[in-house]
């Protein structure tokens, strides 16, 4: 699974797609910054990843697209399915590496925590809550990228197929409130409150494993029917 | 070393492999051979444990592929069909991730890999991208992906497939070199390949295993039933009584007329012997003029023609 891992960081970076990841949801952020802290006189951490969250809608898809579509499309996917790596270790590595491109750029937004620091006094422990939940909602959308990414051999595809869940999920809840306890964003809502929800976080980790266990059978699947 | 039993693979109502049994000792180099979508690629496939079978059971070194994959597929280097590569990986980390993928121990890691790349070839480009690789490079590269795990089975298919006849040579030579410490399967069209590198071959058509057995004798399967080819000027149309004269003959068939009045026959035969001699007498008493006489040969080309044929009728 660390050769898998690896191999995934290194793609990333060896493509833009990693940089572009990184960049846009950076240069995003500073806006958010920009505008709570400058205009709204506001040092609070967590609001500006709160509206960050919003732009995980577009990006995620960047990271995951391409993850099995392309090896299904480049016949790559013979080379891993025909060595001992089992599935499960396969699609664990592809998610475990997209994760930590997720990591590195919330690590990257310690720049700012800075910067509030220089001018007030921001709450550590909310911010670091908040990441935790930012984290959790970007690991519900990598699994549900990647779940996408194993269904079609065409990345654009699988790219649109995300987007379109996610923006649903994002703008549904506006026209009717029933749905606002099935979108996950929603529910990042209350970490950057800085509250612990257990409901939230159980929800968000059982739709990373069922996202991923869906993609494993897909898989798996696609071993007999293929 | 490989044991392949009842193998059949359906998509719906098509078998694209229909019932493939055949045992491959350790040491041997076969060639699965078979026109394009015979079901060469499916095989393979199964036998790799890329796909699961419908029916039946692959067992590679004693181990069952769908019941111990793990072993089993530590056990075999697979270079898949039209070589998938990692493009945006230099060669060396391709065939490292190959080595990390295939569980090759930590220690002896780097090791195993300057070797490989040494082996085949690849030492003046491994700081290459393999996307600006060409044809015969990737190949090797794709070739050392298969190797570096340390199998004891390769699995090649079509490995000379796009390349041009120099690389087709290197490959082969390599191949050959390879089958002395490993058990080879190789998949072609190419017939002349098979029966230079092989020492059996496995001649699929349409899903079904029409025949197994070594180069040579599938030549002689085809050979007894032997074709004389004449060409003579026969004025008197006496050809046609030759036939009730010597009693091996079996057919006489006129192929061409040609422009000088000469006339040319093809004689089946039955049985082992060579009539020529006979022919030869026999038509001079007759007053028929040969001016050519020929044994045709069978090449496995003809080995393969008849075959799929024949397999077709049944």
């Amino acid at each position: 699974m660390g050769a898998v891992i690896k191999k995934e960081l290194k793609t990333y970076f060896l493509s833009p797609i990693g940089y572009v990841f990184i960049g846009l949801f950076l240069t995003m952020f500073s806006i958010f910054f920009y505008t709570d802290v400058i205009s709204f006189y506001s040092t609070n951490f967590e609001y500006i990843f709160y509206s960050g969250s919003t732009v995980l809608t577009f990006i995620v898809p960047i990271l995951t697209m391409r993850t099995i579509a392309e090896e299904r499309k480049t016949g790559t996917e013979q080379l891993l399915l025909t060595s001992p790596l089992s599935i499960t270790k396969i699609v664990l590595g592809k998610f475990i590496a997209a994760t930590l491109i997720v990591v590195i750029t919330e690590l990257f937004t310690f720049l700012y925590y800075g910067i509030l620091c220089y001018f007030g006094t921001p709450h550590l422990a909310t911010a670091l809550l908040t990441m935790l939940g930012f984290l959790l909602l970007a690991m519900s959308y990598i699994s549900f990228g990647i779940l996408a990414s194993s269904i079609t051999e065409n990345q654009i595809i699988s790219g649109i197929i995300t987007v379109a869940a996610f923006v649903l999920m994002l703008f549904l809840p506006y026209f009717n409130t029933a749905f606002t306890d099935f979108s996950l964003i929603n529910m990042f809502a209350k970490f950057a409150l800085g509250q612990i929800d257990i409901a939230n976080t159980v929800t968000f980790i059982t739709f990373t494993i069922l996202c991923l266990v869906v993609t494993i059978i897909v898989m798996q699947r696609r071993k007999s029917v293929r | 070393m490989i044991e392949v039993k009842n193998l059949t693979k359906k998509y719906g109502d098509f078998t694209a492999v229909d019932n493939i049994s055949f045992t491959i000792q350790e040491g041997e180099i076969v060639g699965l051979l078979g026109p394009n979508g015979a079901g060469k690629s499916t095989t393979m496939n199964m036998i790799t444990g890329f796909i699961e079978q419908t029916e039946g059971e692959v067992i590679v070194d004693g181990y069952n592929m769908l019941k111990k994959p793990k072993k089993a597929k530590k056990e075999i280097g697979y270079m898949p069909e039209g070589v998938p590569l990692y493009t945006e990986l230099t060669v060396k980390e391709f065939v490292t991730y190959m080595a990390e993928i295939k569980k090759v121990d930590r220690k002896t890691r780097k090791e195993r890999v300057e070797k490989i790349i040494k082996q085949t070839g690849l030492e003046d480009v491994q700081k290459k991208l393999i996307k600006n690789l060409s044809r015969g490079y990737k190949q090797r590269v794709s070739m050392a992906g298969a190797l570096v795990g340390d199998p004891k089975i390769l699995i090649l298919d079509e490995p000379t497939v796009g390349l041009d006849p120099k690389q087709i040579t290197e490959i082969r030579n390599l191949i050959k070199e390879l089958g002395k410490t490993h058990t080879v399967i190789l998949s072609s069209h190419i017939l002349s390949e098979v029966s230079q590198i092989c020492n059996k071959v496995i001649i699929i058509n349409k899903g079904k295993m029409i025949a197994i057995d070594t180069p040579q004798k599938l030549e002689e399967r085809v050979q007894n039933k032997n074709c004389i080819y004449v060409t003579v000027e026969d004025p008197e149309n006496k050809l046609e009584n030759i036939k009730n004269k010597i009693k091996n003959i079996k057919n006489i068939t006129l192929l061409e007329e040609n422009e000088d009045n000469t006339k040319k026959y093809i004689i089946e035969t039955e049985g082992e012997d060579d009539i020529r001699k006979l022919i030869f007498s026999e038509f001079a008493k007759e007053n028929i003029t040969i001016f050519e006489m020929k044994k045709a040969d069978t090449t496995l080309e003809d080995a393969f023609m008849k075959l799929i044929e024949e397999g077709g009728e049944k």
